[in-house]
Order: structure tokens, then C-alpha cells, then sequence
């Protein structure tokens, strides 16, 4: 099964434009990387940028309008995300725990919908959604 | 430059309520061409929060929070990686996104190698490179 987990650091959304991660830190984060990537778990990470360069787009009855970042009501936003392949949640917790976090940091550990999660009549509709997953390398 | 697009979760979604045909349909068809353009990298739907738990990190403590997060505004239920030449143009995709019952969808911009600059020694970067040349090995070992 496939679980992601979502990084939330703390006051992240706060962050300004262009802010990174300490170069310290990014050097723990790379050995935990490995350390997921040895085990075979790893299928995929990212670092996102800081919400004050991204934007919102809400849709009501059809019609998107967009909104751009920091977003002023928003407590806590995302910093990353590894999607990991493990044979329980359990095992997707153990890993979680490991991660080189700051302080008050939180990682959240979510079960990826597969496609026999689905009932017959939904899955229908899902057939080739597979092979859009990953389907560029980037 | 990649753009991460996350759609944020509904009641309907942590009630574990699907989507139904006509929406499937439509979404099928989005994501078709979003795949034919070249945009699309990846895509996930999440089950709700009730079958996930959160980490805390606080120095060496670890406290762990089984889900569902009723408190929380800012829950995920799925999300797409998109490849684009400018914010715009992710902008511009997801106002075609057939949603239209008053979902929100956040677009963050994904860290390149190239925004860390000389922190990101040849060492790391070869590292980073080998990672990711394996991580596709992995994807390709099937879910």
C-alpha cells in the first residue's frame, strides 16, 4: 500500500518569497532520503516553494477565481511530501518518525486511493488513470 | 518549472463519499488532456484523514495523532504534478479543472535543484541524481 507523507512545518506559512531550507538540514534530509530509498520504499518527493509565491484557485458553480499567496487565514501549510510504498501503516508511521523534523514541525501520513478501493461502476471509469500517473519524467 | 496542485479536502471527501459518474467522466477527460499537452506527472487521490494518523516533532518526542483531523481547514484529498513554463500557464490549466462545488485548489511552486544554488554542493547533486534515477526504478517495481 501507498502512503503519503505531507510535511507541514511549523510557521511555514509565514515563509517569505524565495526562502529555502537550511543547507544543515538539507544535508539530514538527503541521508533520510537514502536511508528510504536504500529500503526500496521510496517513489517520490518534493520540496514545495513557500505559499507566498503560489496561489488558490476556488471554484463556485463553475467559475474559478484565483487568489495569490501568503494566505492570511491559512495555520499551517504544506513544505513537501514523499509518497512511500510500505506494507502497513504502521510501517508508514515508523518511517515518518524518523524524519530529521524541526522543532513542532508535523507530518501527516495518508493511505493513496488504489484503483480496487473503487466499487466496479467507478472503476470504469478509471481505467487508464495507471498509466497517467508518472507518465513524463520530468 | 513544476507546480504541485493540491485539491483540498470536502466534507463529501473525509465522509468517504466518491465522486459521482458525471464527474468522474469529466475529470477523466481533463486529465487525458492534461497528459496529452505534456503537463501531467503524477496524480493521487487520498483516502480520507479517518485512515491516516499525524507525527508531531517536538526536540526528541514523538506524538502520534491517529485521524480523522475534524480542527484542520487545510486537509488534502488529492493532488497532480504539473510541468509548465510559467505559474500562468498552471493558472490558466486549472481554471479549465471541471470542479464547480466550491473546492479549493492551491498551486506551490516545487523546489528545482538549481534554487539552492552552491549550498547544493556536486556532491549532493550527484547524490540527489543517483536518488532519483532509482526512486523511477521503484515506480516502475509497480504499487
Amino acid at each position: 500500500m501507498c502512503f503519503m507523507m505531507l510535511v507541514i512545518p511549523k510557521d511555514y506559512e509565514q515563509a517569505k518569497a524565495g526562502t529555502l531550507p537550511d543547507p544543515a538540514l538539507v544535508e539530514k534530509m538527503m541521508k533520510f532520503n537514502e536511508s528510504l530509498q536504500k529500503a526500496g520504499v521510496l517513489l517520490a518527493l518534493d520540496g514545495l516553494h513557500p505559499p507566498s509565491m503560489g496561489s488558490r484557485v476556488s471554484f463556485k458553480a463553475g467559475t474559478p477565481s484565483i487568489k495569490d499567496g501568503p494566505f492570511a487565514e491559512a495555520k499551517e501549510v504544506l513544505g513537501g511530501y514523499w509518497m512511500i510504498q510500505v506494507k502497513s501503516k504502521a510501517e508508514a508511521l515508523e518511517w515518518a518518525g524518523r524524519a530529521p523534523m524541526l522543532d513542532g514541525d508535523v507530518i501527516e501520513v495518508r493511505q493513496v486511493q488504489e484503483f480496487g478501493d473503487f466499487p466496479p461502476e467507478t472503476q470504469k471509469h478509471l481505467e487508464g488513470f495507471t498509466g497517467m500517473q508518472n507518465a513524463q519524467k520530468k | 518549472m513544476r507546480f504541485m496542485v493540491i485539491v483540498k479536502a470536502s466534507k463529501d471527501s473525509e465522509a468517504g463519499k466518491m465522486p459521482g459518474t458525471e464527474l468522474l467522466a469529466a475529470m477523466g477527460k481533463y486529465n487525458e488532456e492534461l497528459v496529452q499537452a505534456g503537463v501531467m506527472l503524477a496524480g493521487e487521490g487520498l483516502a480520507p484523514s479517518s485512515k491516516g494518523a499525524r507525527i508531531r516533532f517536538d526536540d526528541k518526542k514523538r506524538t502520534v495523532t491517529d485521524g480523522p483531523f475534524a480542527e484542520t481547514k487545510e486537509l488534502i484529498a488529492g493532488y497532480w504534478v504539473w510541468k509548465v513554463a510559467s505559474k500562468q500557464e498552471a493558472v490558466d490549466w486549472l481554471q479549465r479543472a471541471p470542479f464547480d462545488g466550491g473546492e479549493e485548489v492551491e498551486l506551490r511552486q516545487i523546489f528545482e535543484m538549481e534554487d539552492f544554488g552552491k549550498e547544493m554542493t556536486p556532491e549532493l547533486r550527484a547524490q540527489e541524481k543517483s536518488q532519483m534515477e532509482r526512486v523511477a526504478k521503484n515506480q516502475k517495481g509497480g504499487k
